[in-house]
């Protein structure tokens, strides 16, 4: 017997700090910020908060402990996870299932970050992720002299380009129509014009990834505010419904940075779309692919991005890179995606600023970003998780 | 590690025979006894079967270039002289794939599937790094 988790919870509060590269606050207070304003968003009191999901914790963050003691809550269910992007979906997830379970009634999912200020350990001898027993986890090979993620991502994207002919100029149509959103969105750190011509300019960090294809490395927090469906009824703000989900893949055929089957790592080579479990989401939120009005994705280096579209099946392995070419993934194209600017424009909070986005649109308050009639929209990574909201 | 000394391989229980080899110029891979397939990175047990009986067996030194990057970032200051340097991952002919280095080629001939053959690269400390070079004709 399972028990059904569509539409059990909701995201009934929202809340930031203002997004800024080497901003003078203390990641806990840019968390106390944001969970503030989350808390007057929903219409609850710190008190209510009863469960904390804690995206960000060591090395980089601040653990879950002095999060609750810092800003004096009294919590009875605590889930924390480290700060890599692959863990947005888990911290959703884990929430919703603490609802569900009884486990806690109102969960506060925490993300606060400066990562200006932690940047020494974002790759090179600092960095504890390719040191350690079994080394990293994005391929990180310092006896090489391959460290930070941006490595891994250039290896699956490398590959990708041999296999299929991909081109960097194709590759440059992801962070355009993000920065397209970004100069839409109040939030965004970005908001000069990018061009062809700009990206293709930008230097070369670790080929075949520019500059232009990584992250924004930047400092702030979101606070997203879970609770049960019944609860969510009698609270401030239209809830968005935590319709259907998937967890994270793992096993010998993944790689963090490439599609299954790309042969990176110990992967098989093989070209492959989609299989059940790469669409559990669709099911438990009883909808199809085609119902999707928006896609949100963990963009920390654009090729993320063609790798999720294939993943999902939203275009056939090797196809990607020509499909978000003429303003399909842009807003009024065909599938918007991260029409706050994602990870690469607007800024770097983990993907959490992407969640916040998505609440904002099928709550209707997206503003110019508005994407018309949203009613189901999707967070997928990668790697293979997924959340599906609807309003 | 100080900041202009190159990191050395973690080498854990599970590592050092291929470790250990590589200081004698051999290359070893753990082998499945039972099932008969080779993996890396080496583990305690065979993740193709799950048997615990591993034997480690010496492999052909040959393969392809299955991915390779280019480091233009000086991300190790142990590396700042080197930039741009290329990273590899090669797949063995014996099927398991590692990272490493490609010397004796210059970058812009990088290429997915390039043949090449191991070379043995002696570091400090009694370690010796597996670097790879084109194929000779």
């Amino acid at each position: 017997m399972t028990l059904s988790l569509r539409d059990h919870s909701a995201i009934v509060g929202i809340g930031q700090s203002a997004y800024g590269r080497f901003l003078p606050d203390s990641q806990l207070a840019l968390g106390a910020t944001a969970l503030k304003a989350a808390l007057d968003d929903a219409g609850l009191k710190r008190a209510d908060i009863d469960g904390v999901a804690i995206h960000m914790g060591w090395p980089l963050g601040i653990d879950y402990d002095r999060v609750a003691e810092a800003y004096g809550l009294d919590v009875r269910w605590v889930s924390q996870t480290w700060l890599h992007g692959r863990f947005v979906t888990s911290a959703i997830q884990q929430a919703a299932m603490a609802v569900a379970c009884g486990l806690a009634e109102v969960v506060a999912c925490v993300n606060a970050i400066s990562f200006t200020r932690e940047r020494q350990i974002l790759g090179g001898p600092e960095d504890a992720e390719g040191t350690r027993e079994e080394g990293g986890t994005h391929g990180e090979s310092p006896p090489y002299g391959l460290t930070a993620p941006a490595g891994g991502a250039a290896l699956g994207m490398q590959r990708y380009m041999a296999r299929y002919g991909a081109t960097s100029e194709q590759l440059a149509a992801v962070p355009m129509a993000f920065r397209k959103h970004a100069q839409k969105s109040p939030y965004a750190v970005m908001q000069k014009p990018m061009t062809l011509t700009d990206h293709q300019a930008s230097r070369m960090v670790v080929d075949p990834l520019r500059l232009f294809d990584c992250c924004l490395i930047t400092d702030g927090a979101a606070v997203a505010i879970v609770t049960s469906a019944e609860r969510a009824r009698d609270l401030r703000q239209r809830p968005v419904y935590i319709s259907g989900m998937q967890g994270l893949r793992s096993g010998r055929d993944e790689f963090i940075f490439a599609p299954r089957g790309l042969g990176i790592n110990q992967q098989r080579d093989v070209a492959a779309g989609p299989d059940e479990r790469d669409l559990l989401a669709y099911r438990m939120a009883g909808i199809s692919r085609a119902d999707v009005a928006g896609l949100y994705t963990y963009d920390a280096f654009s090729p993320l991005v063609l790798f999720m579209l294939e993943r999902f099946g939203f275009c056939g392995p090797g196809e990607a890179a020509a499909w978000v070419q003429g303003g399909r993934i842009e807003l009024g194209g065909e599938m918007p995606m991260n029409t706050s600017g994602g990870l690469l424009s607007e800024a770097h909070m983990g993907g959490w600023n992407s969640i916040l986005e998505i609440v904002r649109q099928l709550r209707g308050n997206a503003g110019e970003r508005q994407i018309e009639n949203a009613r189901h929209l999707q967070w997928a990574t990668a790697w293979g998780d997924s959340v599906i909201f609807r309003n | 590690m100080t900041s202009d000394t190159k990191a050395l391989p973690r080498i854990t229980p599970d590592s050092a025979p291929f470790w250990e080899a590589l200081r004698e110029r051999r290359l070893l891979l753990p082998y499945c006894l039972d099932c008969g397939l080779p993996h890396l990175p080496p583990g305690p047990v065979c993740p193709a079967c799950f048997s615990g009986r591993l034997e480690w067996r010496a492999v052909s030194g040959r393969g392809r270039i299955s991915t390779w990057t280019v480091v233009h970032k000086a991300w190790f200051p142990s590396f700042a002289a080197d930039v741009p340097y290329n990273v590899v991952q090669v797949e063995l002919d014996e099927g398991p794939r590692l990272t490493a280095n490609v010397v004796g080629l210059p970058n812009e001939r990088l290429a997915v599937g390039l043949a090449v053959e191991i070379d043995y690269d002696e570091q400090r400390d009694g370690i010796t790094l597996p670097r790879f070079r084109p194929t000779a004709v």
